[in-house]
C-alpha cells in the first residue's frame, strides 16, 4: 500500500525507508516503535532504550536529519524517509570524528548512553558547525549520562566540531 | 513497554482526516504526548489519524495582518523560522526552550495545545499574543480565541471530531518577556509579560494552575503580582507545594514585569 | 611521595572497549537473543501488603502467542527463594505480596507484545493486609509484620568479616518477630562519661533520601536449559554470586550453572547480587526453551533501590574542637526483602563517624523491613547516609566553637597509618594533605558574596570487600596473552586496566593482550565486582598470575637451553640467556612443546593472607568541596565549584580515574540536590525518569577540578588502591554544609530541592500543616 490510499486503517503497514543508506521494505505492526523495528527487526541493536519517556536520549536517531526518540516514535512513520543510527555513523573502517573524539576524551564509560549522544551531537553539528560550549550543553541537555558527569562529553563534541570544520 | 494495538490512518487532506475522526479515532501528530499516554494506558484509541501527511498543516505564512501557523508545525521550526522570528519573537523564544531537542523536532504546536496539558509554554504565550485557533469539523470551521480554548487540565474547547487546523496571530504582535521556573521536564510556572499593540500591558501566568490566567494593565508599573497569584489554582505535587508555587509565581511575575519595564527604558 | 611512571601502566591509554561502544557494536544483555528465544513479562503486585487469594491465568493463556504463565505454585520442586545473606526473597510471591511491584507471575510468550498482552490479562485476587510504608511505621509496637519466618541466614562467612561486629539473627530461641531485618552495634570507650565532660555537645538528626541508581540499562536476563545445565546471560555485577543462588534454586552443581555477563550499561552497585536471573531461569525451566526477560525503568525501580536512612548523631568536643565522643543511631528503610541491606547497614555503621580520632564511640544500627521496593547496594554503601549525619554534625560544632570547617577537620583527621577501626588496617592515605588540596582549590576561586557558601566533607570507607580473587594468564605461541578474570566490565574500564597491568608485567605490547571477563564457565573465579576492588585485588591476582607464567617460562627455557634457571634474566616479553640472546616467550613455548603449539598458563590467587590479611584491603577516600550559590527568593541551588580528590595510590589510567571521580561526584550531586523516590500510599509517585530527576548537562558546575593524588600507598599493584565511589560518599554532606554556610540555617534532609531551601531560609516547617 502507499500513502495515496489513505482512508483505511491498518494494524500493519508496509514501511519503505532508507536506513543507513540501505533501502528496507518491511511490513510492521502499527504498534511497533522505531526502536523495536531497528533492534528486533533489522538487528541494529546499537540504538538503546532506557527511560521510554523521551527524556534520556539513549534511543536518539535521526529521521530525515531531525533527531527523534525512537522509543516513542512509530516505526510506521519512517515510511518514505531516511533514518540514521549509530551504526551508520562510521564510514566503513573510518570512525566519524565524533566517535574518535568520544574515545579520545573518555566521553563514555559504560557506553549505554553513547549512541544517543553521538546522534544528537551529529544533529547539532549538522545545523551548527561551530557551537559554543553553552549551545552544546543546551542541545544535549535532553540526554542523560549516568557515568561520566558530562564534562568529557562537552569537550568531545567541541573538539569534534573543530576537527570537522578543519576538514571542511 | 509495548503500545496497545490500534489501526493507523494516513490521510493527505484535512477533509479526509475529518471524515476519519470519531470518539476513539483520534488525531495523531508527533505522538510525543499521545503515544506516552497510550503506553501508560491512560487512553486507548482504536485508531490514530496521522496528520503529518497533510501539507497545509505544515505551513507557516503571513496573510495580511496575521501570522498563520499550521497545527502540525514542529516546535523546532517555530524556534528557527525567519517569519516567526520576525513577527512573533516571543513565540520563537519560548519555543526554543520547549522540552528537549527531540521533543521540539517531533512535537507539534497543535498537539501541544490540543492535549490541554496545563504545564505548556505554548498556551501561555499564545494567550499573551491573543492568538485565534482555527477549528474544523466535517460541517464547517470556527475560530476560538486562545483565551477561551483552555477549559481545564487535559480539557479544551475542541470537540472530539474537530481538528485544530491553524493558529493565527494578529500582527503587529505583542512584544515582551517570557520567563519560566522549571525543575523537571515541563515548566512549573510560566509568565509572559507583554506590551500589546494598543500600548497597554498583559501578563499571562501559565503552567502553575489548571488553566492559564491573565490580566491587562494600563502601565507596567501597575502589574499586581499578588492579585494575579490569587487567581491561579496551583496544586501541590513533586515540583512544589501549593504554598511554594504561589510564592514562586509571585516572584516570577514581579521579575517578568521588572524585565519588561527595563527593556522599555 | 610520588610514584614511578611506567611503560604502560599509568598512561592514558585509549580504552579498547570504547571503540566497540561508539560504533554500536558492543553487546549488552539486552542485545542478546538466542535462536528460539521466548519473551517474558512479569505480572506485578498492585498492593503493598496483601494475601494472594487466587491467580486467574486462563485469559492470559488464551492470548495468541502466550505459552505459559508461571506462578509460585509451579516452583514446588525448587528452592523458591534467593538472598545471599538472608534467603528471604521469593522468586514469585508465595501466599502474600510484600510490596507494590513484587513479581506475582511470569508470562512467557513467543514475542514481547504477546507477553505484555498476556501479563495484562492475568487476574490476581488479593486480601489487603495492613502495610508498614516506612521505617517508623514498621518499628511501631503494633506494626504489621512482613516476614513470619527467619529463613536462616546464609552461610556466607565473609559477611561477618566485613561487619565490625556482626549481629546475625540468633536462631537459638524464637524471640517475638519484629520488622528488624538486621542489627549492627559498634562501640568502644565510655561515651556517656566523655559526653558529660565535653565542652560542647552537638546533636542533630538527618534524613537521607530513598535513591535509585539509574543504571541506564535496566535489569535484563536471558536463561536457557540444555540437558541439565543452566545458562544465564545477565546484567549482573557478580556472576559468581548469582551462580550460587541459581544452583541452590535448581539443586544443580555449580559447574552446571553458567552465568555470563556481557557489557553492562552501568551498575554503580545496583546490579550486585541476584536480581531477575531466577525469574528468567524458572521461565526457561518451565517451558524448556530460552527465555528473555527485559525490565523497563519502572520495573527496575521496583526491583532495587537504595536504603534511605534516618540518623541521629550526638558528639562531644573539647574547646579546641577535638572530638571526645560520638554516638549514632541509624535506621535504614530496607524495603520488603533484606537483599544486601544488612551489609549496607554494617558499612553505614563503620563509616558514619568519619576518618577521625574518635576516642569513645557508640553506634546502633537497624535495618528495617517495610512494604516498599527492596533496597540493596548502591555506590557508597551506607557511607553517604552516615556522612550526612557525621559531617554536618562536625560543621555545626565548628560553627558553635567559632572554628573554620576545614580547621576542625585538620584537628581531628587520622594521620597516615592511623587507626579508624580498632584492629583493622590503618588508613593507607594522607587525609590531612588531601584536605589541604581541596581547601586551596576552593579558596582560590571562592566568591565571598551573600548567598554563596563553601562546604567540605570527608569520608574513608572500609572498601574492597572480601579479598578472594583468581586470575589466569595464558601466554600464546606468538607471545600474545589471554587474561581470564571473573570481574565485570561495567563501564569503569577494568578490562583496559587489567590489559595494561599484564602488558606491564610481561613486557608485551598492550595490543597483544586480550581480557576475557565475567563468565563463570570461561573466566576464572571472582567473588564480586564492587567496592572499587577490581584494580587492586584482581590486579594483585593478575600480577601473581603473570609471575607464575614467567616462572613456568623460565623453567621451560632452562630445560630447552639446558642452563640453570637463575642464569636467565627477565626482560620485556623475553628471557635473556647468559650469552645475551633474547628468548621470546612464544618461541620458548613452541620449542618446549615441539611444533608451533601449546601455551603457558599462569595462575594467580588472592585470599586473606600476607598483605591482604588485614581488613579492609584498603580504605577508599572521599574528599570533596563545593561552592554553591543560592537564589534566596526561589531556593534554587547552583553549584559554582566542584572539587574532588581521587586518592588512588597509583592511577593506572589517570583520565579514566578522573572520569570515574567526576561521575561519582555527579551522582552525589544528584542525591544532594534532586533525586528522591517518594511514596504516597502503597506505590511510588515518581517511578520514572521524568519525575525522578537526575543531573543533566546544564547542571554542570562552572568549575570542576578533579585532583588525582598518587602516593603509592595502596596494597594493589604499584601502590594502587580503589577509586570510583569516593567522591560520591561525602557529596551530600558537603552540599548541605555549603547550603548551611550560604543561608545560615542547617539543613537536615536531602535532596535540597528549591522548596526545601526556601523553607529553610524562611524558617518555615518542612511541610505545611493540613
Ligand atoms: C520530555 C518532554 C518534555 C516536554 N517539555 C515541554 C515543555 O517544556 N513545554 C511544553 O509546552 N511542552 C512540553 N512537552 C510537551 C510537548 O510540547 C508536546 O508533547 C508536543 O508539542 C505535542 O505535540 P505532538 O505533535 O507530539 O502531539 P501528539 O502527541 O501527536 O498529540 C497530542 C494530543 O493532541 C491531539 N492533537 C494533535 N494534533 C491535533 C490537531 N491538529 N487537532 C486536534 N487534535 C490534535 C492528539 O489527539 C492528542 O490528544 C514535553 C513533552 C515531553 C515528552
Ligand atoms: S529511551 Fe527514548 S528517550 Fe529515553
Ligand atoms: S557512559 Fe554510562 S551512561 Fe553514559
Amino acid at each position: 500500500m502507499t500513502a495515496a490510499q489513505p482512508a483505511t486503517g491498518h494494524d500493519h503497514v508496509v514501511v519503505a525507508a532508507d536506513v543507513n543508506g540501505v533501502s528496507v521494505t518491511e511490513p510492521v505492526p502499527t504498534r511497533w516503535t522505531l526502536a523495536q523495528f531497528l533492534r528486533d527487526r533489522l538487528g541494529l541493536t546499537g540504538t538503546k532504550v532506557s527511560c521510554e519517556l523521551q527524556v534520556c536520549g539513549a534511543c536518539s536517531v535521526l529521521v530525515d536529519g531531525a533527531p527523534v526518540s525512537a522509543c516513542t516514535y512509530l516505526a510506521a512513520d519512517i515510511d518514505g524517509r531516511r533514518v540514521q543510527t549509530v551504526e551508520g555513523l562510521a564510514a566503513r573502517d573510518q570512525l566519524h570524528p565524533l566517535q574518535r573524539s568520544f574515545v579520545e576524551h573518555f566521553a563514555l564509560q559504560c557506553g549505554f548512553c553513547t549512541p544517543g549522544f553521538l546522534m544528537m551531537a551529529k544533529a547539532l553539528l549538522d545545523r551548527n558547525p561551530d557551537p559554543t560550549e553553552d549551545e552544546v550543553k543546551e542541545y544535549l541537555d535532553g540526554n542523560i549520562c549516568r557515568c561520566t558527569g558530562y564534562e568529557p562529553i562537552v569537550a568531545a563534541v567541541l573538539d569534534a566540531a573543530k576537527r570537522m570544520r578543519g576538514q571542511a | 513497554m509495548v503500545l496497545p494495538p490500534f489501526a493507523l490512518h494516513r490521510p493527505t487532506t484535512t477533509a479526509q482526516a475529518l471524515s476519519l475522526l470519531a470518539e476513539d479515532s483520534v488525531p495523531y501528530s508527533g505522538g510525543t504526548e499521545l503515544l506516552l499516554a497510550m503506553r501508560m494506558g491512560l487512553i486507548r484509541p482504536t485508531a490514530l489519524v496521522d496528520l503529518k501527511r497533510i501539507p497545509e498543516m505544515q505551513e507557516i505564512r503571513t496573510d495580511r495582518s496575521r501570522l498563520l501557523i499550521g497545527a502540525g508545525v514542529s516546535h523546532d521550526r517555530l524556534a528557527t523560522d525567519p517569519l516567526v522570528e520576525q513577527h512573533a519573537r516571543l513565540l520563537a523564544a519560548a519555543e526554543r526552550e520547549v522540552g528537549n531537542a527531540r521533543v521540539r523536532a517531533q512535537g507539534s504546536i497543535g498537539g501541544n495545545i490540543c492535549f490541554g496539558e496545563p504545564r505548556s509554554d505554548v498556551a501561555t504565550v499564545l494567550i499573551a499574543l491573543e492568538a485565534e485557533l482555527g477549528l474544523a469539523n466535517s460541517a464547517g470551521e470556527r475560530s476560538v480565541p486562545a483565551e477561551e480554548f483552555f477549559l481545564g487540565p487535559y480539557w479544551t474547547a475542541r470537540d472530539a471530531t474537530e481538528l485544530l487546523t491553524a493558529i493565527s496571530i494578529p500582527l503587529p504582535c505583542a512584544e515582551g518577556v517570557y520567563l519560566k521556573f522549571q525543575t523537571v521536564e515541563r515548566p512549573t510556572v510560566a509568565v509572559a509579560a507583554v506590551r500589546r499593540p494598543g500600548g497597554d500591558y498583559r501578563v499571562v501566568v501559565g503552567a502553575v494552575g489548571e488553566v492559564p490566567v491573565w490580566a491587562d494593565y494600563p502601565g507596567v508599573g501597575e502589574v499586581d503580582p499578588v492579585d494575579l497569584v490569587g487567581r491561579t489554582s496551583p496544586v501541590s505535587d513533586l515540583t512544589g507545594s501549593e504554598r511554594y508555587k504561589r510564592h514562586v509565581t509571585e516572584v516570577y511575575i514581579r521579575r517578568a514585569a521588572e524585565l519588561l519595564a527595563e527593556s522599555e527604558r | 611521595m610520588s610514584v614511578e611512571r611506567r611503560r604502560v601502566a599509568g598512561q592514558a591509554v585509549q580504552r579498547r572497549d570504547l571503540f566497540e561502544k561508539v560504533t554500536g557494536a558492543a553487546t549488552y544483555t539486552v542485545d542478546v537473543t538466542p535462536p528460539g528465544c521466548l519473551h517474558a513479562k512479569v505480572v506485578r503486585s498492585s498492593r503493598a501488603h496483601a494475601r494472594i487469594l487466587g491467580i486467574e491465568t486462563s485469559a492470559a493463556l488464551a492470548v495468541p502467542g502466550v505459552i505459559a504463565v508461571v506462578t509460585a505454585s509451579d516452583l514446588a520442586a525448587l528452592f523458591p527463594r534467593f538472598g545471599h545473606i538472608i534467603p528471604d526473597h521469593a522468586i514469585l510471591a508465595m501466599e502474600k505480596v510484600r510490596y507494590y511491584g513484587e513479581p506475582v507471575a511470569l508470562v512467557v510468550a513467543e514475542n514481547i507484545v504477546a507477553a505484555s498482552d498476556g501479563a495484562e490479562a492475568v487476574q490476581v485476587r488479593y486480601e489487603d493486609l495492613p502495610a508498614a510504608m516506612d521505617a517508623e511505621a514498621a518499628l511501631a509496637p503494633d506494626a504489621p509484620i512482613l516476614h513470619d519466618d527467619d529463613y536462616g541466614a546464609s552461610g556466607d562467612e565473609s559477611f561477618s568479616e566485613m561487619a565490625a561486629t556482626p549481629g546475625l539473627p540468633d536462631h537459638g530461641d524464637s524471640p517475638p518477630r519484629t520488622n528488624v531485618a538486621h542489627t549492627v552495634d559498634l562501640s568502644w570507650g565510655d561515651v556517656d562519661a566523655a559526653l558529660a565532660q565535653a565542652h560542647i555537645v552537638v546533636e542533630n538528626r538527618v534524613h537521607y533520601p530513598m535513591l535509585y541508581a539509574y543504571a541506564m540499562e535496566p535489569y535484563n536476563a536471558v536463561a536457557s536449559f540444555t540437558e541439565d545445565s543452566l545458562h544465564v546471560v545477565s546484567s549482573a555485577q557478580h556472576p559468581f554470586m548469582v551462580r550460587t543462588d541459581l544452583a541452590r534454586i535448581f539443586s544443580l552443581p555449580l559447574s552446571r550453572v553458567r552465568v555470563q555477563v556481557p557489557y553492562l550499561g552501568g551498575g554503580y552497585g545496583s546490579k550486585s547480587y541476584t536480581k531477575i536471573e531466577p525469574l528468567a531461569a524458572v521461565g526457561a525451566w518451565v517451558v524448556r526453551q530460552p527465555v528473555k526477560l527485559v525490565l523497563d525503568v519502572e520495573e527496575a525501580i521496583y526491583t532495587t533501590r537504595a536504603d534511605s536512612a534516618a540518623i541521629t548523631v550526638r558528639s562531644g568536643f573539647d574547646a579546641e574542637g577535638r572530638i571526645l565522643a560520638r554516638a549514632f543511631d541509624i535506621v535504614l528503610d530496607s524495603g520488603a526483602y533484606a537483599d544486601n541491606s544488612p551489609l549496607v547497614l554494617a558499612k553505614a555503621v563503620n563509616r558514619c563517624f568519619g576518618p577521625y580520632r574518635v576516642p569513645n564511640l557508640r553506634v546502633r544500627g537497624r535495618s528495617v523491613y517495610t512494604n516498599t521496593s527492596p533496597a540493596s547496594s548502591y555506590r557508597g554503601f551506607g557511607a553517604p547516609q552516615g556522612a550526612l549525619a557525621g559531617e554536618t554534625n562536625l560543621d555545626r560544632a565548628a560553627a558553635q566553637l567559632g572554628i573554620d570547617p576545614v580547621e576542625i577537620r585538620r584537628r581531628n583527621l587520622v594521620p597516615p597509618g592511623g587507626e579508624i577501626l580498632p584492629g583493622k588496617r590503618g588508613i593507607d592515605a594522607d587525609l590531612p594533605a588531601d584536605l589541604e588540596l581541596v581547601a586551596e582549590s576552593l579558596q582560590r576561586d571562592a566568591r565571598t558574596v551573600p548567598g554563596h557558601g563553601i562546604g567540605v566533607a570527608c569520608t574513608a570507607s572500609d572498601a574492597g570487600a572480601y579479598p578472594i580473587s583468581t586470575a589466569i594468564v595464558r601466554v600464546q605461541t606468538d607471545g600474545s596473552v589471554t587474561v581470564l578474570s571473573g570481574s565485570t566490565e561495567m563501564g569503569q574500564g577494568s578490562r583496559s586496566v587489567l590489559a595494561q597491568l599484564v602488558a606491564e608485567e610481561l613486557g608485551v605490547p598492550i595490543e597483544a593482550v586480550d581480557v576475557v571477563q565475567s563468565d563463570t564457565a570461561m573466566s576464572s573465579y571472582e567473588r564480586t565486582t564492587g567496592a572499587s576492588r577490581t584494580t587492586t585485588l584482581v590486579g594483585l591476582a593478575v600480577q601473581r598470575a603473570c609471575a607464575d607464567a614467567r616462572a613456568k617460562l623460565t623453567e621451560m627455557a632452562a630445560e630447552i637451553e639446558q642452563c640453570p634457571p637463575e642464569s636467565l634474566a627477565q626482560g620485556d616479553g623475553v628471557l635473556e640467556s647468559a650469552d645475551g640472546r633474547k628468548l621470546a616467550f612464544g618461541d620458548i613455548i613452541s620449542r618446549w612443546f615441539g611444533g608451533d603449539a601449546g601455551e603457558v598458563t599462569g595462575v594467580g590467587t588472592l585470599r586473606r593472607d600476607g598483605r591482604t590479611q588485614k581488613m579492609p584491603p584498603f580504605w577508599e577516600v572521599g574528599m570533596v568541596g563545593v561552592e554553591v550559590g543560592i537564589d534566596p527568593e526561589t531556593g534554587v541551588v547552583r553549584v559554582d565549584q566542584l572539587v574532588t580528590v581521587a586518592d588512588v595510590g597509583f592511577a593506572f589510567n589517570p583520565k579514566a580515574v578522573e572520569g570515574q571521580d567526576l561521575g561519582a561526584a555527579t551522582q552525589g550531586l544528584g542525591g544532594a540536590l534532586f533525586e528522591e523516590l517518594v511514596y504516597d500510599g502503597p506505590q511510588l509517585v515518581n517511578p520514572n525518569m521524568v519525575e525522578y530527576r537526575v543531573p543533566r548537562m546544564t547542571d554542570l558546575a562552572d568549575k570542576i577540578e578533579s585532583i588525582v593524588v598518587e602516593r603509592g600507598d595502596g596494597v594493589g599493584p604499584y601502590g594502587a588502591k580503589g577509586g570510583g565511589e569516593g567522591a560520591l560518599n561525602p557529596m551530600g554532606a558537603a552540599v548541605a554544609n555549603a547550603v548551611a554556610m550560604a543561608t545560615g540555617k542547617w539543613p537536615s534532609r536531602l535532596p535540597l530541592t528549591p522548596e526545601r531551601v526556601w523553607r529553610l531560609v524562611n524558617d518555615l516547617p518542612e511541610v505545611d500543616a493540613e
